[in-house]
């Protein structure tokens, strides 16, 4: 839109359309989706006051945990874990109890979370960041710059892949974990958001819609996929 | 949005202003600025709020326009509140358009009702009622419907006419019962509440009786010459002249109509419209002049004809001859008309709506706060003027269904 953002796209990849799958949601008492993550059979939305879990089959809400959750949601196999305030909680999937809590790296003004490679990875939204840490302390173990406010984090097959959401426009990007390069780029339609970013470890992501309250499903591209 | 601000809005949303603004205190980025200046303005810290949102609004960047066109909104409504009724509409107009471009219409609707209140405020009733008229009301959130018919009320309130005013004002407790903002449903009661109060005092032939707004209405409805001093000036049925510019005729007409049918001396009515115990010949001369200015003016609703000792009014056929006085007198009662909003009102603000000079309200003011019927509050230009008991918080911050600030 603006001059100097052109200019700046020019040394980055061509944006590509995100093909969007399909939508789920809004979802019963959550005016927005803030944080996705996916367990392998359901996929996860934070909606403010509460975690709610879904069939991506058929659509229908499968469980729902009276858990805060202001932005990231991610899951290591066995526990969720969710961004609430300035907090990391870790929590039970199955009794929604907080097993421990970590502070956030961005102290508040983190966005995304996914697991990865025994660390969590949390994206601080204003300030364009990617942060590596200790999920048992919170740590910082690594910090990747981007160029865009980043919203959702996620991992798939050795790829990084984070949201962006500024003003109207939202873009999934595949960045170089060494050193922030843009890979890719999967351009959101106007107007929806990204709020959060999960892969389900195949050819979908899941997307956060924020205040749209919904949650969609892109297709990842078979291009990426194989690279 | 990131975790903080999500949770900020969250409390905010629920009502915990208070909650809101300590997640975000000790941030500067634009988001966060946005929520403590929504958050301060709930707490009514309004020139801080104001402070607030404006930097936010400059804070977000050119791609963000959908955010800096809320806070622009959010900035609107809080100067609504302090009736800083200065400044030009155009800020306003060009958020709510982009806020509608961006299919954010619930806050474009905000704008627009923020917009028509202003008009309102400033006694332009016309503007303020095609504002209304051009409103899309469909599928109106209750908080936004309350407020559109709270202007419809008073657009016909203004213009005496009680019955369309009393049904509005029915929709509108409706409406705020179910958007259940409670400093809407307490303003929609002060609303309604007004319309029992006394609102003039009808003085004719030596007595006086106050009367509620629909008898007024009824009052000028009917057949009867009616000397306005409300309005200031003459009418009967749908004749009507005004006098506001010519205050020594208004004064000679008063002391005619109240002293129907009788007669008044010259001395007394030289007194009463020249202002002097001191009646002499240039005087005499003078009332003469004016008496006959006045006649020419109202002939064809009554007629002045001399007497032995001064001036009587005859009013055509059996036409009764009633004074309409404010509830109290002076240029004081239109202060207080404008002040029983309940909410602060600068002197400029007053002088602009009453179309008065500065000096002007700045002396009745003086005045009634003397007579302990007006306080004020702060010093020099940030000084405001309530009438007691503050009933209330009349303007209401709605912004929390104004909300999301991404």
């Amino acid at each position: 839109m603006s001059s100097s953002k052109t200019s700046k796209d020019k040394t980055e990849v061509a944006a590509r359309a995100a093909e969007i799958v399909r939508e789920y949601g809004p979802f019963a008492g959550g005016a927005s989706v803030a944080g996705v993550t996916y367990d392998g059979q359901r996929v996860w939305a934070a909606t403010g006051a509460s975690l709610v879990a879904f069939d991506p089959e058929s659509g229908e809400t499968a469980r729902t945990l009276a858990c805060a959750g202001d932005a990231g949601t991610a899951f290591d196999g066995t526990h969720l874990y969710q961004i609430a305030e300035a907090r990391i909680d870790k929590i039970d999937p199955v009794t929604g109890t907080v097993l421990a809590s970590i502070p956030a790296p961005g102290g508040g003004s983190d966005s995304g979370l996914t697991w990865a490679e025994g660390s969590l990875w949390v994206g601080q939204y204003r300030d364009r960041k990617i942060r590596q840490i200790d999920p048992a302390t919170g740590a910082v173990l690594r910090t990747i710059e981007s160029n865009r406010f980043v919203t959702g984090v996620t991992w798939v097959d050795g790829e990084l892949w984070h949201g962006t959401w500024e003003g109207d426009e939202s873009e999934l990007r595949r960045i170089d974990p060494a050193n922030g390069v843009v890979l890719a780029r999967l351009e959101m339609p106007r107007g929806a958001g990204v709020s959060g970013l999960e892969s389900d470890g195949a050819d979908l992501f899941y997307c956060g819609g924020g205040d749209s309250g919904k949650v969609r499903a892109v297709r990842r591209p078979r291009a990426t996929a194989r690279s | 949005m990131d975790s903080l601000i999500a949770a900020s809005a969250r409390a905010l949303a629920a009502g915990d202003a208070l909650g809101a603004l300590k997640r975000v205190a000790l941030r500067d980025d634009p988001p966060a600025l946005a929520l403590r200046g929504i958050a301060m303005a709930q707490l009514g810290e309004h020139p801080r709020a104001r402070e607030l949102l404006r930097r936010a609004a400059r804070g977000f960047g050119a791609y963000e326009e959908l955010a800096r066109a809320r806070c622009v909104v959010a900035e609107a409504e809080v100067a609504l509140a302090m009736r800083d009724l200065g400044g030009t509409p155009r800020a306003l107009a060009a958020a709510a358009d982009t806020l509608e471009a961006h299919a954010d219409h619930g806050n474009a609707l905000q704008a627009r009702l923020i917009a028509a209140r202003k008009l309102l405020l400033l006694g332009r009733l016309d503007e303020a009622a095609a504002a209304l008229a051009l409103l899309d009301a469909r599928g109106l959130p209750p908080s936004l419907a309350a407020v559109a018919e709270l202007i419809a009320a008073e657009l016909a309130l203004r213009s005496l006419r009680t019955g369309p005013a009393q049904a509005a004002l029915a929709r509108a407790h409706e409406a705020a019962e179910r958007a259940r903002v409670p400093a809407l449903l307490a303003e929609v009661a002060e609303a309604r509440a007004a319309l029992d109060r006394p609102a003039a005092r009808r003085l004719s032939a030596g007595a006086e009786q106050t009367l509620r707004l629909d008898e007024v209405a009824a009052l000028l409805a009917s057949d009867a010459l009616v000397v306005d001093a409300c309005r200031r000036g003459v009418g009967a049925g749908d004749a009507w002249r005004p006098l506001a510019r010519r205050p020594v005729l208004f004064a000679l007409a008063r002391a005619l109509a109240e002293a129907w049918p009788g007669d008044v001396d010259r001395e007394s009515l030289i007194a009463y419209a020249f202002n002097t115990r001191h009646p002499d010949e240039t005087l005499r001369a003078r009332l003469r002049v004016e008496i006959g200015r006045l006649r020419a003016l109202v002939a064809p609703l009554a007629g002045i004809e001399a007497t032995a000792r001064g001036f009587v009014l005859k009013a055509q056929g059996d036409r009764e001859v009633v004074v309409l006085a404010p509830p109290i007198d002076g240029d004081q009662a239109s202060v207080l008309a404008l002040l029983s909003d309940g909410a602060a009102w600068s002197t400029s603000a007053l002088a602009l709506a009453l179309n008065a000079s500065q000096r002007t309200v700045q002396r009745a003011l003086a005045e009634l706060e003397a007579e302990e019927r007006v306080r004020s509050l702060g010093r020099a230009r940030a000084q405001r003027w309530l009438a007691p008991p503050l009933t209330g918080f009349t303007t209401i911050l709605l912004l929390p269904a104004a909300l999301p600030i991404e």
